[in-house]
């Protein structure tokens, strides 16, 4: 069996089931119970909490958005009532209003087939279209017999429906994980005045499960004896039901590791759910009193839900105590960063800038002696680029990394130093043309990250694998290689608009502009192939001290090298008099291509070293590019064709006048030989 | 009239062979990157970077292809003659001579590694020491006789002297120094001991009741076993058969004339001039995820009389009198909390070790020197239009 993350999550999932199916509540009633509104203090004190997740200390609220961007795809929810919820305010109603939560549509189901093969209705909805969870309960037990059936095929062998029923019954259980995740909170229990468990509890007459916690030390020896006496038998079902309810309750509180450890635990340690909180009593490590103190404040949340001074009284307090001992421990600060990073969207306002300048751009070629426009066009790509920068620098700090350590960010990367490049080049030729591809390219680069992210579905800002935790090479070698992935991919679009302008007559009385932008293609790939040697050259250096070889012939090696030979070639080809102008903007938008498949498409493979970039969902939008790219190159062959034909008849026409004044083609200097 | 020795210069001095030799060489690693997919990399490697000539299957084409080496080899021909040599010199080609230098000096790592390299592993529980590393894909055959006092007299037998041994044509070890010949036969890159049952037949010799079952490659050439038939010939004539397999836990006994000599089908071992003791290894997680974010192991080098204590980790090899040793890996893989793990190891000597730096510094400068001579021409030309 394979361990990737799906496989585990899949043997999680199969191992939970029968927990599932116990633990699933009744069905709501036939209203869901209204809920007060959350106001903007209690989302932010709750997406302000801190919690760990995927081996790294993250705001609830990132916690909150991914996880909802998985269940629905989106980041927010739209009730059939009209109303939008934010993740935070979504993740709260989970928690505390579960019954509420479970009637909202929320499980996003791309195929009306995969709703079919459980037997749900589709009634009223679409082919693609979000469930609740109250949708789903039905036939819940048949998504889980379908999911293990489907677990045992492999992956790559399942259909799309048996993939899509899989992926929705771990989403399902995801969501099962948050919905119960306080329901200890929600449960007390009466004590009799005056009696054994009261007397054990110290005279409390209503247990909840962070008294009984606290107390769990005599509860069990009371039990031991009542149970060895035979006595109380009302006692005894009471305190058996109360230890055995508790229990039940906490063990659905995994999910959520909200609890920092003590200040004294060493630095990097294991933060805590409410479970491991009873593990850790139950396993005679004692009831630690700070997280019992945690478990109450909880308590008093769920107590205070329909209060909202109260709750919002009660969240303060805890998110005080929780905030404050992480504070302590150091490891809250970069929770602040995070969330200046997505409260701010500097990144949405980087790609609107973008789109912004995109279209000032179409204006500007319409006008292009416009100083107005083009003044306006430059300062909105280069406040654009600014904001993107800007995103990067942040997630550096965040991260206390380079810029560039998952593939998500290399698309960040790519973009921001294309639009430098081109930013540049503009400075330097001020043709209009440099700085209209900075906006394009602008756009496309973030549409990409954003679309990768939603199709990954998972945090931005992993934890990294062991041998990827060097500062030092993530500096060099992955920072110089994505340079050269974006010079590379400038250069391809630049070479694309040559051919297609070309194609399509644009800037036919401008005898400059195709060989401006012929230049600039030259130049931008010199720019890509430094880097993209350099890169290649440093990424072996660090193979040798990782894994003791400069070169292994891994796929995102070869992929590397690949980019560099392709490159080598044009130079070469060029400097040989094989290629000029038109065909050097031919080999070069071919070469976006190269770069695709080194950056992306060796991936897909699904072998190598390199797996820590692997991912999935992306296969379609690669052969998209490729096919575009291609087609593009095919355009260039046949303008170049054309342009030949007339060429050849031209020169029919002119022989004569050419043998009159004696003139000959332009010859390049060196042609055919290094000599 | 140009003589052959103008035309084999010009030829080897072209952009044009250039061009063409830089087109073979990428799609040679674009097939051999797609070709990982269904064969594992040693073999792709053999096949594709490894080699003067191969024949590559598309469907139900066999398309014949120089092989990488080949390529290589004729590149760094043209680079030597046109890219050198013959170069027009001047300032305008000077950083372009110096970028042919730096790919010369990475060439000839790349010479010096193939030829006068190797690698393996040293693996070793905490608490245990070697001085002596095992490759991961030759084998070796070792045939000893105990001296006494813990001295051995021992033969090795390079894998080059037994892998051609077939069924048919026996390979037959012959030396001064052993009172027998051995006979080789039926080598087998990838095999199994098996028992031989009474309901089938085996095209193989049966030995004691036991056969090799000859296994499909594995993906990943390290998990092969080799195994081969044996035979001692004595003097006297008579015949005794064994089987030789690389997981056999003991070796193969010959008796001759009352002493023992084991024979023993092993990865080739390679001696270190010092030993290295394990003394903790440390596997840290990501907090609450399974995910590996170190590993670590603690070594005493242990040298003459002194030692000293290091710690390799990812990213932090050992580099010590011309090896280096890398944290590998580690296993058991399914050892529990508390079990004892052992570290693995890579060893690697090679004579290059650092030249790939040394040339992508001289890379780097070269070519940050031609093309920025190349850019101000630029900026200039622009800026006076």
């Amino acid at each position: 069996m394979t361990n990737s993350p799906a496989a585990r999550a899949a043997r999680l999932l199969l191992a939970l089931v029968p927990l599932t199916l116990l633990a699933t509540p009744a069905p709501a009633q036939e209203s869901a119970p209204a809920r007060p509104a959350w106001s903007p203090e209690v989302v932010e004190l709750a997406e302000s909490l801190p919690v760990q997740d995927g081996g790294r200390i993250k705001p609830l609220r990132t916690q909150a958005s991914f996880t909802l961007l998985r269940l629905s795809g989106r980041r927010s929810v739209r009730l059939p009532s009209g109303e939008r919820l934010s993740a935070t305010e979504w993740l709260l109603d989970v928690l505390l209003y579960p019954e509420l939560a479970d009637t909202y549509p929320v499980f996003l189901v791309q195929n009306a087939e995969v709703v079919e093969a459980i037997a749900v209705s589709r009634e009223g909805k679409k082919v693609r279209d979000r469930y609740s969870f109250e949708e789903l309960r039905p036939r819940i037990d048949r998504l889980f017999q379908l999911a293990g059936e489907y677990h045992r095929i492999e992956e790559k062998d399942r259909t799309t429906v048996q993939q899509q029923v899989f992926l929705l019954a771990m989403r399902v259980q995801e969501y099962l994980g948050l919905s119960g995740h306080l329901e200890f909170a929600r449960e007390s229990f009466p004590v009799r005045p005056g009696g054994e468990i009261s007397a054990a509890l110290d005279g409390a007459d209503v247990a909840t499960p962070s008294l009984i916690l606290e107390h769990l030390g005599p509860l069990l020896v009371l039990r031991d004896r009542l149970s060895a006496e035979a006595g109380d038998g009302a006692e005894m079902q009471a305190l058996s039901e109360m230890l055995v309810r508790t229990s039940e309750s906490l063990s659905r509180s995994e999910n959520l590791a909200l609890l920092p450890p003590a200040v004294d635990e060493p630095p990097r340690a294991d933060w805590h759910s409410p479970v491991d909180v009873f593990v850790n009593a139950l396993q005679g490590s004692g009831a630690d009193a700070e997280a019992i103190e945690d478990l109450a404040g909880f308590e008093r949340l769920a107590a205070n839900r329909d209060d909202p001074a109260a709750f919002e009284s009660s969240l303060r307090d805890l998110h005080g105590r929780l905030v404050g001992r992480a504070e302590a421990r150091g490891e809250y600060e970069k929770v602040d960063l995070e969330l200046l990073y997505y409260r701010s969207k500097i990144l949405n306002y980087s790609h609107y800038g973008f789109v912004l300048a995109f279209f000032l751009t179409a204006f500007l070629w319409l006008r292009p002696r416009s100083k107005v426009l083009y003044g306006g066009t430059s300062l909105t790509v280069l406040v654009s680029t600014v904001l993107l920068i800007g995103t990067i620098t942040l997630r550096c700090m965040i991260r206390g990394r380079p810029p560039v350590s998952t593939l998500y960010e290399t698309v960040l990367f790519v973009t921001a130093v294309a639009a430098l490049i081109a930013m540049f080049t503009e400075a330097v030729n001020r043709r209009r043309i440099a700085i209209s591809v900075a906006a394009l390219v602008g756009v496309i680069g973030l549409f990409i990250a954003n679309g990768y992210e939603m199709l990954d579905k998972k945090d931005t800002m992993p934890s990294l694998v062991a041998v990827l935790d060097t500062n030092f090479w993530l500096a060099t070698h992955v920072t110089a290689i994505t340079t050269g992935y974006s010079a590379g991919m400038l250069a391809a679009v630049l070479a694309s608009v040559y051919l297609v302008t070309k194609a399509f007559g644009v800037r036919r009385s401008d005898p400059t502009f195709h060989h401006s932008l012929g230049r600039m293609v030259y130049g931008v790939l010199c720019f890509a192939l430094i880097f993209s040697t350099v890169g290649t050259i440093l990424g072996g250096i660090w193979a040798n001290d990782s894994w003791g070889r400069f070169w292994g012939w891994d796929p995102k090696e070869n992929g590397a090298l690949l980019i560099v030979l392709s490159q080598l070639v044009i130079l070469h080809a060029r400097m040989g008099g094989y290629l000029r102008e038109h065909g050097l903007c031919m080999a070069t938008a071919f070469g976006g291509t190269v770069i695709a498949f080194s950056w992306w498409g060796v991936n897909l493979l699904g072998v190598g070293l390199h797996s820590y970039g692997f991912t999935s969902g992306i296969h379609d939008a690669l052969w998209t590019y490729y096919g575009l790219q291609w087609a593009v190159v095919g355009l260039g062959a046949y303008t170049w064709l054309r342009e030949r034909g007339r060429a050849r008849d031209g020169r029919t026409d002119r022989s004569r006048s050419v043998n009159a004044t004696g003139e000959r083609p332009e010859a390049l200097p060196g042609q055919g030989s290094h000599a | 009239m140009k003589t052959l020795l103008e035309r084999f210069v010009r030829l080897f001095s072209s952009f044009g062979l250039s061009c063409v030799l830089l087109i073979l060489l990428a799609l040679l690693t674009w097939l051999g990157t797609l070709e990982q997919v269904n064969t594992g990399l040693f073999e792709v490697q053999k096949k594709y970077f490894e080699s003067f000539f191969l024949v590559h299957q598309a469907g139900p084409l066999s398309i014949p292809l120089p092989g990488a080496n080949l390529v290589m080899c004729v590149l760094a021909l043209n680079l030597l003659v046109g890219g050198i040599l013959r170069m027009r010199r001047g300032a305008a080609t000077a950083g372009v001579l110096v970028v042919h230098l730096g790919i010369s000096l990475l060439l000839v790592s790349g010479f010096v590694k193939t030829y006068f390299s190797n690698e393996g592993h040293l693996t070793l529980f905490e608490g245990q020491r070697s001085n002596s590393y095992q490759s991961y894909y030759r084998w070796e055959i070792s045939i000893a006789r105990p001296l006494g006092g813990g001295n051995v007299h021992e033969l090795l037998v390079p894998q080059e002297d037994f892998v051609d041994a077939t069924g048919a044509r026996p390979v037959t070890l012959v030396s001064d120094e052993l009172p027998f010949d051995l006979e080789i036969r039926h080598y087998m890159r990838n095999c199994r001991v098996m028992p031989k049952g009474p309901m089938f037949e085996v095209t193989v010799p049966v030995v004691d009741g036991f056969f090799l079952q000859a296994d499909a490659l594995a993906k990943e050439a390290e998990h092969n076993v080799a195994g081969a038939y044996a035979t001692a010939v004595l003097p006297d004539g008579t015949r005794t058969e064994g089987i030789l397999w690389g997981l056999d836990d003991a070796p193969w006994t010959v008796s001759v004339d009352g002493a023992d000599w084991t024979v023993d089908l092993r990865h080739e071992q390679y001696p270190m001039p010092f030993s290295v003791e394990l003394d903790v290894f440390t596997k840290e997680n990501h907090p609450r995820t399974n995910m590996p974010s170190k590993f670590s192991s603690d070594v005493t080098v242990l040298e003459g009389g002194s030692s000293r204590p290091v710690k390799i980790q990812m990213n932090e090899p050992l580099r010590d009198q011309g090896l280096v040793l890398y944290q590998a890996s580690w296993g058991p893989s399914n050892a529990r909390p508390g079990d004892p793990l052992f570290s693995t190891l890579s060893v690697v000597r090679n004579p290059a070790d650092q030249f790939p730096l040394y040339a992508c510094i001289v890379i780097a400068f070269g070519m940050v020197m031609h093309f920025s001579r190349r850019l101000f021409r630029y900026m200039r030309a622009e800026a006076r239009r």
